[in-house]
């Protein structure tokens, strides 16, 4: 019974890596192969000549290289402004629509929700208006502040959940001892958010890793393109380079793939409930 | 150590709001300067001239060049987002023969001055023009020209280069029933631009005539070339993966040698002497392309080209760069930098004759025959129309439209856009 | 009084952000679908009311896209609730690297729909991609297969494509809600004698409804707005187009923006009308 059952685990265990990394693994082979022998007919499965040829030209500084790797910076330093900003303003307003009482704030929490569903492309050209009258284009501040407003209501229901779970007596406790809101907020909620902030900042790493059409429609000098775009630039057109597209969307995957790593632990105990003990 | 990281948390969560105000004025100052002698140039990454060449023409006009560099799908997509707002997205863009007319309705392209002489050397800046007015000028060159795989052609006994549609057809068939080649005859026929402009082609060097004066389609002319691509398709000369792969893999069939017979880009003048992207090298003869009775009298061009926005506030600097573009000078440079074929027939000649561009065949000769099938230029409604057509072919090559039908389905909605004007 | 206003002080920067970033623009977009407004036609742009919708109504372009739509969004609820609650099961059981396979698991998220969809190009290729290697190289099939050559197919491919992206979250909240209940609940239910299957049907099962919620709400927005995978597989055609291609097709490509703004509110539509039906569901609370 027991040997079954580690066996069926196994078992799950290569379907489950096979089917999660078999993509990537192919996208490498592909990276190796040459270019002629791409669409060769043969079922083959590993290239019979391999070539680094790909890795070289990423790596070795050439003008490809150079701009995937200012994307990949620049997708970074996208991520590091959303997060600065929709960070803080996720957990106030999360504090506000689960802890507070006042009009409105059914309404307002249900209308924030809402907005989760309204597709890019219904807001873009509008946006692209506004950045071009106040002149916010390539600019990565303004930049997050778009991806901001798109993860906000996600990010703020997470967060207003993990809120609901702090037990309120705590809350009046603090109050009794004379303790402001502001205080309350930062000496009791904040202590005890870090894994629900940290989950909500892996989200939102990820997400804006992904962004595509707001950034090439907003920012996509080469100052601000994020990896994304850059990619995608390898395949228009007459010049498709399948081996250095493949090699350049594995390349893409190592920074979010690391901070995932690192960071494991929290990917999912912010949304875990009950988490928090009073 | 729980503690630790809750305070850490803490005070970065706190001067992060602080941060952020800053970081905002920080930017706010940034991207609105401009300097007078300074222009805009977006283009993809086969355009851009290296750093020496724009140093150049810094030192000679005083004028300083920003590239912005974009892929040439997102180019469009710019440029209209843009103009939808009232803006320039650059001084210089780059200008696709498709994109004119659209372009030229929505009235985003600033017209240039050319002598009569440059014209005379330029074939395809008759593409570029509009009710007498040049709009951009190509600096690109590329026109249909035919290629056959020399090698497989003996093998299944042909030895003579194919004159006529029927002598391609002919020999196609023989390398088929020979065993030689599976799928001779490399098409696209994938739902994508380059399907149209095959058509295109096909029906314009069969019988030199795709549309009539009041832009609808010939019917004569069109469905011969359907029947043409259709009989291909059941006689499976074409690989069954052609009608869902992209254009350029179908185009790529001749150098990975899975293909004898193409008509496509000049750009596989040189693929096909690269070992890196071809496996048939010296296998393939660049010849003239094929017509009714003997080989077709015009091709088809399908150039790219630089033109100056409307919205630009540097016009006279942007023209004077365009013009240094596409001087005959710069053409041998870009030609030995990007591989940009020249547009200029002194410049492609000189090149060839210098040996600069190798394996060359009709190349030339090709070059002297092009002409536009567009009798009144570019359409404004070309995107929608191309649409139309690609799509029928491609639903043609799935079995689900005959010949007659897929005409049918693309003239009703041609019919209906060229009405529309 | 102050009191009163501290909440809505705290929440000025959402609402601002909120108003000039999404609620302006959608009450701008709102304004050109009644116009007719063709980037072409630069001096004849005019009120023309709800004539763009009314024509997109009209057209059979329209209702293809719209199944295409629908057909997308179940198959891709359907396989990214199931397979990412099995995954979030399996990912629940302990082992000594489970904190690896968490990560290892997030990785199809960490890719940009565009660059997926290529990833996947290469393996559903119409000649000899990776699929038709395996199938061909086991003996299943002779020919390659074509993928991409069939509307059904085609949409199927897409789906694969992105239930495999929208996995990782739905496993990720769903193993935050399977780990949410607590462990007396399961022993009591093992006292008790109760069997797996009940376990789940009774415990498991229902206390996960919720998180499962916020997934199938996030999954339902991703399928609604699938549009590069649809485009680096099939490029621009008939075929395999959804709402979102045909709104794109209608406003960048034929530069028609009365019409594509009016295309883009149909398919907000669509999903608001989800999207209310999701809102009272997130709405409630959960007791252990």
């Amino acid at each position: 019974m027991k040997w079954l059952k580690k066996a069926g685990y196994v078992l799950c265990l290569l379907v489950f890596l096979l089917l999660t990394l078999g993509p990537f693994v192919w996208a490498f082979i592909l990276s190796i192969t040459p270019e002629h022998a791409m669409l060769a007919k043969s079922t083959a499965l590993l290239p019979e000549v391999v070539t680094w040829k790909n890795y070289l030209e990423l790596f070795g500084g050439s003008r490809k290289g150079q701009l995937l790797f200012a994307g990949i910076a620049n997708s970074l330093k996208a991520v590091g402004m959303t997060l600065l900003v929709g960070i803080p303003i996720c957990l106030m307003s999360a504090y506000t629509l689960s802890r507070m009482e006042f009009k409105g704030r059914k309404f307002i929490r249900n209308l924030l929700l809402i907005t989760m569903v309204i597709p890019v492309m219904a807001t873009i050209i509008p946006l692209f208006r506004i950045f071009v009258a106040r002149q916010l284009l390539d600019n990565v501040f303004w930049l997050s502040l778009v991806y901001v407003s798109s993860y906000l209501p996600m990010i703020t229901w997470l967060m207003s959940n993990y809120f609901s779970t702090i037990p309120k007596e705590l809350e009046e406790a603090a109050v009794i001892d004379g303790c402001g809101r502001l205080a309350v907020f930062m000496r009791i909620f904040l202590p005890i958010s870090y894994p629900i902030i940290l989950s909500a900042a892996l989200i939102i790493f990820l997400n804006t890793w992904n962004q595509f059409q707001i950034p090439l429609i907003l920012a996509s000098s080469v100052g601000t393109k994020p990896v994304a775009i850059v990619v995608s630039e390898f395949m228009t057109k007459d010049s498709i380079q399948y081996g250095l597209t493949a090699a350049a969307g594995i390349i893409t995957v190592i920074p979010p793939a690391i901070t995932a790593l690192i960071f494991r632990k929290f990917l999912i105990s912010g949304m875990m409930r009950g988490s928090v003990k009073g | 150590m729980r503690k630790k990281l809750v305070s850490l948390l803490l005070v970065t969560a706190m001067s992060v709001t602080a941060l952020a105000g800053c970081g905002s004025k920080a930017d706010g100052t940034e991207g609105s300067k401009k300097e007078a002698q300074s222009i805009t140039f977006m283009a993809p990454d086969w355009a851009v001239p290296t750093d020496e060449q724009l140093d150049e023409f810094t030192k000679e006009t005083g004028i300083e060049v920003v590239v912005n560099e974009v892929g040439w799908d997102d180019i469009r997509e710019k440029m209209v987002t843009a103009a939808a707002g009232g803006q320039a997205v650059a001084d210089v863009v780059e200008v696709d023969w498709s994109w004119v007319g659209e372009f030229y309705a929505a009235d985003w392209l600033e017209p240039l001055e050319v002598s009569d002489e440059v014209k005379a050397d330029m074939p395809t800046l008759e593409t570029f023009t509009k009710d007498g007015k040049v709009l951009a000028i190509p600096y690109a060159n590329d026109y249909r020209l035919s290629y056959y795989n020399t090698e497989q052609f003996e093998k299944a006994g042909i030895t003579e280069e194919p004159q006529t549609w029927e002598d391609v057809l002919e020999a196609c068939r023989t390398l088929k029933s020979t065993g030689t080649v599976e799928h001779p005859f490399a098409i696209a026929l994938n739902a994508e631009e380059k399907t149209t402009t095959c058509l295109m082609w096909l029906a314009y060097t069969m019988n030199g005539v795709v549309y009539n004066e009041d832009g609808t389609l010939n019917e004569e002319s069109v469905t011969e070339a359907l029947k043409y691509m259709e009989t291909l398709i059941q006689e499976e000369l074409v690989d069954p993966a052609d009608k869902t792969s992209s254009g350029m893999d179908a185009y790529k069939r001749l150098t990975g040698g899975s293909a004898s017979f193409l008509t496509g880009p000049t750009s596989f003048v040189s693929r096909s002497t690269n070992p890196e992207e071809c496996s048939v090298v010296g296998q393939i003869t660049p010849i003239l392309t094929p017509g009714k009775e003997g080989k077709s009298e015009v091709t088809m061009a399908l150039p790219e080209a630089l033109g100056v926005t409307k919205f630009s506030k540097n016009k006279e600097a942007a023209k004077k760069f365009v013009e240094w573009y596409t001087s005959a000078d710069m053409q041998k440079k870009l030609n030995e930098t990007n591989s940009a074929i020249p547009t200029r027939n002194s410049v492609l000649e000189e090149l060839i004759n210098d040996d600069k561009i190798q394996n060359a065949g009709a190349m030339l000769e090709e070059a002297k025959l092009i002409s536009s099938p567009f009798p009144d230029g570019i359409p404004s409604y070309y995107a929608e129309m191309s649409n139309a057509m690609y799509n029928a072919i491609n639903k043609m090559a799935l079995g689900e439209l005959t010949a007659e039908e897929a005409f049918k389905e693309m003239d009703t909605k041609i019919t209906e856009l060229a009405g529309q004007k | 009084m102050k009191k009163k206003i501290l909440p809505y002080l705290l929440l000025t920067p959402m609402i601002l952000i909120m108003g000039v970033l999404v609620f302006y623009p959608i009450a701008a977009t709102f304004s050109y679908s009644l116009k007719y407004w063709k980037l072409t036609a630069p001096n004849d742009i005019h009120f023309i009311g709800f004539d763009n919708y009314i024509n997109i109504l009209k057209s059979e372009s329209f209702w293809y896209s719209l199944q295409n739509t629908v057909f997308l969004l179940v198959l891709i609820l359907f396989g990214t609730t199931i397979l990412g609650v099995l995954l979030s099961l399996f990912l629940n059981i302990e082992v000594k690297f489970s904190g690896v396979l968490l990560a290892v698991a997030v990785l199809p998220w960490a890719l940009p729909p565009y660059v997926n969809g290529i990833l996947w190009r290469f393996i559903f290729y119409p000649g000899y991609g990776l699929m038709n290697k395996l199938l061909i190289g086991m003996g299943m099939v002779d020919q390659p297969v074509e993928w991409l050559n069939s509307r059904w197919t085609l949409l199927f491919v897409v789906s694969i494509v992105v239930i495999w992206r929208s996995i990782p979250f739905m496993a990720l909240v769903c193993l935050a809600g399977r780990q949410s209940i607590p462990h007396e609940l399961y022993e009591a239910a093992k006292i008790d004698g109760a069997n797996v299957p009940n376990i789940f049907r009774r415990i498991t099962f229902p206390l996960m409804l919720p998180f499962i919620g916020i997934g199938v709400t996030s999954t339902s927005v991703t399928a609604i707005n699938v549009f590069d995978e649809i485009v680096a597989l099939s490029g621009y055609s008939d075929l395999g187009k959804n709402i979102l291609v045909e709104s794109y097709l209608t406003t960048f490509s034929f530069l028609d923006f009365g019409k594509g703004s009016a295309v883009t509110y149909l398919v907000m539509f669509l999903a608001a009308i989800l999207g209310i039906f999701y809102l009272r569901s997130l709405n409630k609370e959960v007791e252990y």
